[in-house]
């Protein structure tokens, strides 16, 4: 076709159509991962920390959303996983504990793991949906670890291993008796 | 469309929901004739063209939004009658805002002598609607030539046509 032919020039046009629609799905992601830097920052997370993790979440959402394919449906799982390792270690933080020294360990780091379990399972529950794809698997970790950051970070390093620990234990044996 | 067709839009607008985009030229060459065909008998005219690639451009804007249980096909032509009937409704408002359309005062005239006429016109449009609506009814009436109501009429004429002189100053600069 010639490019004065108004046929490619509609076409040219429905293609950007089509890429901005994505573009304006993607961003309705935006809300709940802001609100998500914003519960943390409530709850006293440090700024500097929460907006290194809220952006690079976003920009990955965003992108992974925008793309489309097996990793674009997992940002939704990831962030509905990820839920419970960011609320557990705020709400302790929201009912008085303060997280700091031996205190941090019988509270806020169980908390960790305990979400990191719970995001895993649901993970693997959804990989399972989706035949166990490497790039769904890959994706929604990803998101869920940054959203679960940002509420276990409260317990520091220590926090987001254990959560990540939690995830694996939980997680690896649903996902190795699913594929039997 | 025949079946095999349908189904096939169906599955490509199934993979462009999903971020497919090596779908899209496939699912472009599908829809495009059938959304035109339909726009063309809904609304007619250059029209129907109009809101055949409104409704194209929307369709593939809401891709996303597919649901693959759905007939894509039906969907997409949900979607073209909507625009068409937006299309359809913003014509008609703005006919009734512009009012009747200008007519050539003389049917012989040539396209260069009608094209000044509309011209100015438009140019007088523009400028009665800053004018009292007693002022504007005054004018009308003497351009239909009734001249009831003797010196009143007059001097009302007179100071309407002082009052558009003045309107029309400050429009377009010059009488």
């Amino acid at each position: 076709m010639e490019a004065n032919d108004p046929t490619l020039t509609l076409e040219a046009r429905a293609r950007r159509a089509y890429e901005l629609g994505r573009l304006r799905d993607a961003t309705k992601l935006a809300p709940f991962i802001i609100l998500a830097g914003a519960a943390a920052l409530a709850c006293g997370r440090p700024w500097p920390l929460t907006a290194a993790v809220t952006l690079p979440l976003l920009a990955l959402s965003l992108g992974l959303s925008f793309a489309g394919g097996a990793a674009g449906r997992a940002v939704v799982p990831g962030l509905v996983a990820g839920g419970p390792a960011l609320a557990m270690p705020l709400l302790m933080a929201t009912v008085g504990h303060a997280c700091f020294g031996d205190s941090c360990m019988t509270l806020c780091l169980p908390a960790c793991v305990v979400g990191g379990a719970v995001a895993g399972a649901v993970i693997a529950r959804m990989a399972v949906r989706h035949d166990g794809d490497v790039r769904f698997l890959g994706s929604a970790f990803a998101v869920m670890a940054l959203t679960g950051a940002l509420g276990c970070s409260i317990s520091g390093a220590a926090g987001v291993v254990g959560m990540l620990a939690g995830v694996l234990a939980a997680g690896t044996p649903l996902l190795v008796v699913a594929r039997r | 469309m025949e079946d095999r067709e349908r189904a096939e839009l169906r599955r490509l607008m199934g993979r462009l929901a999903d971020g497919d985009r090596t779908a899209f030229a496939a699912a472009f060459a599908l829809l495009w004739p059938r959304l035109r065909a339909f726009a063309g008998r809904y609304v007619g005219g250059p029209d129907g063209e109009d809101a055949a690639q409104a409704a194209l451009l929307r369709v593939f804007s809401r891709a996303g939004e597919y649901d693959k249980e759905r007939d894509a096909l039906a969907w997409a032509l949900g979607i073209a009658a909507w625009e068409c009937r937006t299309l359809r409704r913003k014509r008609e408002r703005r006919r009734e805002q512009s009012g009747p359309s200008v007519q050539f005062a003389d049917a012989t005239a040539t396209p260069e002598e009608a094209a000044v006429e509309n011209d100015l016109r438009a140019a007088v449009d523009a400028v009665a609607g800053a004018l009292r609506p007693l002022d504007l009814e005054t004018l009308r009436a003497a351009a239909r030539g009734e001249r009831s109501g003797g010196a009143t009429f007059r001097k009302r004429l007179e100071r309407a046509l002082a009052r558009f002189r003045h309107a029309w100053r400050a429009k377009h600069g010059s009488e």
